[in-house]
């Protein structure tokens, strides 16, 4: 059924068709012929630079049904900000595609480039929050959201309890965790490092959480990441992880992480090689068999005989 | 709906045979070419700007399947590269589609609504090297002097110009096309080439480098979560420019240091434990279940270590409820697939993402390959032919692509072998080496990046395995190869849209 070419309102539209190129094109899709027609009129009016409002209804109608085409967002915009539309109505629209295209990247940018004329982040928060509803991990409502606090400078203004609100839903949400890593460390990473107040704040939260769900990968790695960045040494926590994974209790271990964190302490430690490949060898052989081959590789960079591979393996564990 | 698959499930019975499992040759071949030769459903359409990615999916398939040239003609390929040819853009590059195109309508005032795109003009020339094509049609010039201006001040690369501006995101998957763009149109040689600016590799490098994250995986923008796709984008990348660091030269970390000028990975050990990291047994949504208030762990709610009992005494009662309930057989073990992030479900795609991620570092045997078959060949390859993400899913184009090129990567034997940086087969790369234009901007080494014997991929070390290759490029001036310089890739791209968005 035509739309566009039986509307009146576009009468005066000559529809460009799509030329696909010969007898042998690839990846051709079987267009349904209500996208062919829109397709056929949005090159016309792209073809005249045309900003109106009915270009807005044909660009929510293409958007509907490929959402990825990457121009026809650029053109979008350009209209909105030429003829002065209601960018607050463009929002409420840009939410309702948003959870229909819950993985689209144009999306986000275009409501970047929106939230950003409009120079107010009111209302984001409540979005953000029911698209977390869907999905507590989606990437792109994290990376839209950390242009959020960049842009409008909400570094203090309850990011950091909203982040531990959805830690206590899920304490292993990774996504969650590297968001507090940009609360913390975002603005000045090299300053923050440097700040024992706050690294020890952030060490203490790590362990907390890892008190909670011990083989939780998430808080260990949180925890190693301060502890490289601010230049602590790993043994620093040995006393921690030895709670959870002891050589003299091998049959009570609580969580390969810990003993992954003693293999590499051990590994640093004068004399303790033999520790290391212990932890290693319970690593590949009962606590974590699928990366067997990955502690087996860990234990050869032990292999004393070369001091490069030795300090190479050091070095990257401290 | 019930997996398709489920009969397979793991007995519970410790000591039982597993069945070996098999690549279905004959139903992969026939979904492929159902993609290239009918009509790809109506639902793509929501990938229509995507096409050249599909395109190249679809063409190095049955390329990898051994398949192209027997079910092909040579006219039919022709036609397929003049399509490919039909999508240029006139300032060159590729159009992703020819859904922008004006035809005679296109004029100095609307050009800028039909740009070329990067991801598609990376593509654009992977598919013709797979075609057996010798780019002789390729607008090189205007192709890298257009390539030069997607560079953003920061090192990064964007998807298309607009009006002179740069647009698209800034992440490793566009600088993966750029770098693999660059790559073959002119190999590693740095500086002005037949009077065309190269792009500015430090800065790039530095770019890739602010992505790293504290856990040691890649994001696509600093301070963003690690993730599997764009980790892979940016150590691929790295090896198209040349840059990776000393210690992804080999699997021997005792190997001697080699000067080199900015290298991009900081912390090569913690690259390699984030990688390590993403092999799982936590599959579907029952592996994965609610951890909600539960303060213990068991083999059930350990997403990135599902392998790990305790074998005795539990925190509290509601620990040991809950464990008791739970199969704790290791034999689940058997299954592994890759997850994108950490606490994530496997999905087909990353057992590529990060498969090749390893193997472009030289580190291969350090995941699980038979795990990963099982969970590929038992766990999401279709009845029908091509992969699922998750087990029980019908297959799409993309994770059918890129479960044949993991399987492909672990030598699959009905499969050629994959370059891993540029995803293609090793006999459509060495086409690269073998273009005559191309010789005479990278001289006779063919512009590779550093040597890479067959050592160098590091097979030896856990397996023994020699990497063999397999048949030669059809259709493509296949010759002997020069020692290969892996690199380039793939992927990931895609479509971009899709990488992040596979909800890995
Ligand atoms: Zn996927």
């Amino acid at each position: 059924m035509p739309k566009y070419a039986e509307d009146p309102a576009w009468e005066d539209v000559v529809p460009i068709p799509q030329d696909d190129g010969g007898p042998n094109p690839l990846a051709a899709i079987a267009y349904t012929e209500e996208y062919s027609e829109a397709m056929s009129y949005l090159r016309a009016v792209m073809a005249n630079n045309e900003m109106s409002e009915r270009v807005l209804d044909l660009t929510e109608d293409i958007i509907n049904m490929n959402p990825a085409h990457y121009t026809v967002w650029l053109y979008r915009a350009k209209v909105l900000f030429e003829i002065d539309a209601d960018l607050r109505a463009e929002t409420e629209w840009v939410n309702k595609t948003a959870f229909r295209h819950l993985k689209n990247y144009q999306i986000w940018h275009h409501r970047q480039l929106i939230v950003d004329k409009l120079g107010s982040a009111e209302g984001e928060a409540d979005f953000i929050a029911r698209m977390f509803e869907k999905d507590a991990k989606n990437y792109h409502v994290w990376s839209y959201r950390q242009w959020l606090v960049r842009r409008f400078d909400l570094w203090e203004d309850g990011e950091l309890e909203a982040v531990e609100e959805l830690l206590k839903k899920d304490v292993r949400n990774n996504s969650a965790w590297n968001h507090r890593w940009f609360l913390v460390f975002g603005k000045d990473q090299d300053g923050a490092m440097k700040d024992k107040a706050v690294t020890d704040r952030e060490i203490e939260y790590a362990k907390a959480a890892i008190e909670k769900a011990p083989q939780n990968q998430s808080p260990w790695n949180y925890l190693r990441g301060i502890l490289r960045l601010s230049a602590q040494p790993l043994s620093t926590v040995k006393a921690f992880a030895s709670r959870y994974a002891s050589l003299d209790d091998a049959d009570s271990v609580n969580s390969s992480h810990a003993l992954d964190l003693l293999a590499d302490i051990f590994a640093q430690e004068e004399g303790a090689e033999e520790e290391a490949r212990q932890a290693l060898s319970l690593l590949a052989e009962r606590y974590d068999p699928i990366r067997a081959n990955y502690w087996n590789y860990r234990a050869s960079l032990l292999n004393g005989s070369a001091g490069e591979a030795k300090a190479k393996g050091q070095s990257a564990a401290a | 709906m019930p997996s398709p698959f489920s009969r397979l499930s793991p007995a519970l019975e410790p000591h039982t045979q597993l069945a070996e499992p098999s690549f279905d040759t004959k139903r992969h071949v026939t979904y492929w070419l159902r993609c290239l030769k009918t009509f790809l459903p109506n639902v793509y359409t929501a990938n229509d700007s995507n096409r050249m990615t599909f395109a190249f999916f679809v063409v190095s398939a049955l390329d990898l399947l051994d398949c192209l040239v027997p079910h092909t003609t040579a006219a039919e390929r022709e036609g397929y590269a003049q399509w490919i040819y039909h999508c240029q853009h006139p300032a060159g590059g590729f159009r992703a589609f020819p859904g922008t195109d004006f035809g005679d309508r296109r004029s100095a005032q609307n050009e800028c609504w039909d740009p070329a795109n990067l991801p598609a003009t990376y593509f654009a020339l992977a598919t013709l090297l797979v075609l057996g094509d010798d780019l002789e049609r390729v607008k090189r010039r205007e192709c890298l002097a257009w390539l030069a201006k997607l560079q953003r001040p920061d090192g990064g690369f964007g998807e298309t110009l607009v009006n002179g501006r740069i647009e698209g995101g800034s992440d490793t998957r566009f600088g993966y096309c750029a770098t693999g763009v660059r790559w073959i149109l002119r190999g590693t040689v740095e500086g002005p080439v037949e009077g065309v600016e190269d792009v500015n590799v430090d800065q790039f490098v530095q770019c890739v480098s602010l992505s790293e994250t504290y856990d040691g995986g890649i994001s696509d923008a600093p301070f963003h979560e690690a993730h599997a796709g764009f980790t892979y984008c940016a150590i691929s990348a790295l090896s198209f420019v040349d840059r990776l660091p000393h210690g992804a030269k080999t699997y021997d970390q005792n190997a001697r240091e080699d000067d080199r000028p900015l290298a991009g990975l900081s912390d090569l050990h913690a690259t390699i434990r984030w990688l390590a990291s993403r092999q799982t047994a936590t599959l579907d949504d029952d592996d994965e279940v609610d951890t909600n208030g539960d303060e213990t762990d068991t083999p059930s709610t350990c997403h990135d270590a599902h392998t790990f009992v305790r074998l005795r005494g539990f925190p509290s009662e509601q620990g040991e409820q809950s464990y008791k309930e739970r199969p704790t057989s290791h034999l689940d073990l058997q299954w592994a697939g890759f997850n994108g992030r950490c606490n994530k479900l496997a999905d087909t795609c990353y057992a590529f993402w990060v498969g090749a991620s390893l193997d472009v570092l030289h580190k291969a045997p350090i995941a699980s390959r038979p795990r990963s078959r099982r969970y590929l060949l038992d766990r999401t390859q279709h009845p029908a032919g091509g992969f699922a993400k998750h087990p029980g899913d019908p297959p799409d184009i993309y994770h059918s692509y890129l479960g044949l090129a993991a399987l492909a990567l672990m030598r699959e034997p009905a499969l050629k072998p994959l370059d891993a940086v540029m995803c293609v087969s090793v006999a459509a790369r060495r086409c690269v080496d073998g273009l005559r234009w191309r010789r005479s901007i990278v001289g006779e080494g063919g512009g590779g990046r550093g040597e890479e014997g067959e050592e160098g991929k590091g097979e030896g070390v856990t397996k023994g395995t020699e990497r063999t290759e397999g048949t030669e490029a059809r259709g493509g001036e296949s010759r002997p190869a020069a020692p290969s310089s892996a690199g380039t890739t793939a992927s990931a791209s895609d479509g971009f849209a899709y990488m992040a968005i596979s909800g890995g």
